[in-house]
């Protein structure tokens, strides 16, 4: 069964007067444990489509299916709900909290969110800091760590609720390509040992040689699917 | 919520949070400060009376007889009758009445101002009491006086002398230092109050133009429950005429014509004026720390976190910073009030009130009661500010929360 499932998405944004199409009938589906990328230049939906699948939005017409889910149909607080349970997010500026510890960046969805009990909070978020890397600067808040460090951290975060599905917009654009490389492979590591769902948004070409399933969006419309080099 | 986040979100934004406590702290203060003076000179305006053992003292005016010889009453102070005297202490309110004879006598060689008083009466001027220098106080029953020190100095009349005042002698059984103890209802000679009560009575003079009987007095204290004072002073009026001199803490009050003595309108406009500048920097700072946070917001937002959860975080960020705003303020209005307790207050004792007559040496001087401004912080204004400004924090950072937890994810975190 599929975990993501679009069918005949379209996305209009009013813009003053105007009605501007974001995504003019897009339709594909996601296996679970999926490397996926959508690649293709500003304007064409990418981001989008990335926050109809992780409930952020809401089509405007067509139905978005994630882990069974019509997310268009979710109201505010279900959505919420859903994200919390279901989604991780990676993004193009890291967006950890500043005032966090990378440690406490990586725990706060499950304190916050999940209400997950203290000793098992420290075991995930222990684990998952050894397995990004980021044992020995658990202490450090994000003004002290490189981008590279800090998007491991945004990472770890990203996947400490096991959710089904992470979302990257952009993962590697603020990255040297040596970092955007180790990043990458960080991910797919992950994917790996945890069979979670990677879906990116990107047209850094040294990531789109690394997936394993590529759209191309060209002016909201679904212009091809193929199989990656990842 | 969670209060980890909430104060490292605090400390980590030090200077915001040092503003906003600060400028909410200041109006705090400010607030404080007002209510605090205001109710510092209305203790000062109840001390003329306070030194009686009254609230209220009560006199009326009348004429004065063409030739002042014998006794006679001051034109500030002519007969109460004793119906009358009756009917105010059925005025409700009134907790406790004393009574006393203000009269100037004019002997052949010497002029007295004689207080004729109850001595025992606690409302009233038996404070005197305390204030003896030598000898004793009176005793029920017996003809004696007292005679002011001073006085008593200027014709050297000892302890022990017989004084003789409207052809009546009394001995004197007690030197007393009046000056200290206050400035209204004092004499030079202190007599039980039905010695003076016979000697208006036996005076043809005064007689003539204030008819006075057996029981009849020309000075009433008055002790009443604090809210029912104006009341009170009102039905006084009722009974005597609007021409009767009603002394109240709200007359000296008016008397004393301070910027915070005008009226309780003014410390509450004063008051809300200092709340509203304490809100607007609040809010102002507050706000511009949730507008730089939007995209902090989207990212918590984007994880899961609800409406509420927003709300809640940003509730509980300025009810703290209320809370600390609070404690800051009242700080500063203690400091202030204690710089504030230096400052001394003259208290003008209206004419009328003024014993001596005008056309004796000292008579037509202005007379004040000069005491250091009694400044304290009350228990309730403090626990009141206090709550104030928690509750100010709080709305200001539920309006704020409400706001800011509309924002939607997919738009703060769109790359710049």
């Amino acid at each position: 069964m599929s975990l993501v499932v679009a069918e005949d998405i379209t996305k209009d944004y009013r813009v003053g007067e105007m009605i501007v199409p974001a995504l003019r009938g897009i339709s594909f589906e996601i296996e679970p444990a999926s490397f996926v990328s959508f690649v293709g230049p500003s304007g064409s939906g990418k981001t989008t489509l990335l926050n109809l699948i992780g409930c952020l939005d809401a089509p405007t017409s067509g139905r978005m299916t994630v882990a069974g889910a019509d997310v268009g149909a979710l109201d505010r607080k279900e959505g919420a709900a859903f994200r919390g349970a279901n989604i991780g997010f990676i993004f193009q500026d890291f967006n950890l909290l500043p005032v966090l510890t990378a440690y406490e960046n990586i725990e706060y969805p499950l304190l916050m969110v999940q209400n997950i009990p203290v000793e098992e909070r420290r075991r995930r978020v222990t684990a998952l800091l050894e397995a990004v890397g980021m044992a020995d600067q658990a202490g450090k808040r994000p003004d002290q760590l490189s981008g590279g460090q800090k998007q491991r951290v945004a990472i770890a975060r990203a996947l400490v609720t096991s959710p089904k599905v992470v979302l990257a917009d952009e993962p590697t654009a603020n990255l040297d390509s040596k970092t955007a490389h180790t990043v990458v492979e960080l991910m797919k590591k992950m994917r790996d040992e945890l069979q979670t769902t990677f879906i990116f948004s990107t047209h850094d070409q040294k990531l789109v040689d690394e997936v394993e399933i590529l759209f191309r969006l060209e002016d909201g419309l679904l212009a091809s699917r193929g199989n990656g080099e990842g | 919520m969670n209060l980890r986040y909430v104060f490292k979100e605090l400390t980590h934004q030090k200077r915001r949070t040092v503003i906003s406590v600060l400028g909410l702290s200041i109006g705090i203060a400010l607030f404080v400060i007002l209510n605090v003076l205001s109710l510092a000179y209305r203790e000062a305006a109840r001390a003329p009376l306070k030194e009686v053992g009254a609230d209220i003292t009560v006199q009326r005016p009348g004429n004065v007889p063409q030739e002042l010889t014998g006794a006679v009453f001051p034109c500030s102070a002519v007969t109460i009758s004793e119906e009358e005297i009756e009917d105010i202490k059925a005025i409700p309110g009134i907790r406790g009445m004393g009574k006393a004879v203000l009269l100037w006598i004019f002997d052949p060689n010497r002029a007295w101002i004689v207080l004729g008083i109850e001595q025992n009466n606690p409302v009233g001027p038996s404070i005197l009491k305390n204030f003896i220098m030598e000898g004793r106080y009176l005793e029920t029953g017996k003809p004696e006086a007292l005679v002011e020190a001073a006085y008593a100095r200027q014709f050297s009349i000892r302890l022990g002398d017989n004084v003789n005042v409207a052809g009546r002698p009394y001995p004197v059984v007690g030197l007393i230092d009046a000056s200290h103890a206050s400035k209204i209802a004092v004499a030079n000679l202190y007599l039980p109050l039905s010695e003076a009560q016979a000697i208006a009575a036996a005076s043809k003079n005064l007689q003539s133009v204030s008819p006075f009987a057996g029981e009849d007095v020309n000075l009433l204290f008055i002790r009443a429950d604090q809210d029912r004072i104006t009341a009170v002073a009102a039905a006084i009026k009722g009974i005597l005429g609007e021409k009767a001199t009603v002394a109240t803490p709200e007359s000296f009050l008016k008397l004393l014509g301070s910027l915070f003595a005008l009226s309780d309108k003014f410390t509450l406009a004063a008051s809300i004026i200092a709340m509203i500048i304490a809100i607007l920097i609040a809010f102002k700072t507050m706000a511009g720390n949730v507008a730089e946070r939007a995209r902090e917001i989207g990212v918590m937002k984007a994880v899961g976190w609800t409406h509420r959860n927003v709300t809640m975080q940003l509730l509980a960020e300025s009810v703290i910073q209320g809370f600390a705003a609070g404690l800051l303020g009242l700080l500063i209005a203690l400091a202030a009030a204690f710089a504030l307790g230096f400052m001394t207050v003259n208290i003008p004792i209206p004419w009328e009130m003024s014993p001596t007559p005008h056309f004796l040496p000292g008579g037509g001087d202005p007379l004040f009661k000069t005491l250091r401004l009694p400044v304290h912080i009350p228990l309730s204004l403090a626990a009141f500010a206090l709550l104030l400004s928690v509750i100010i924090g709080g709305l200001t950072g539920a309006l704020l929360g409400r706001h800011i937890s509309k924002i939607k994810p997919s738009e703060v975190l769109r790359h710049e």
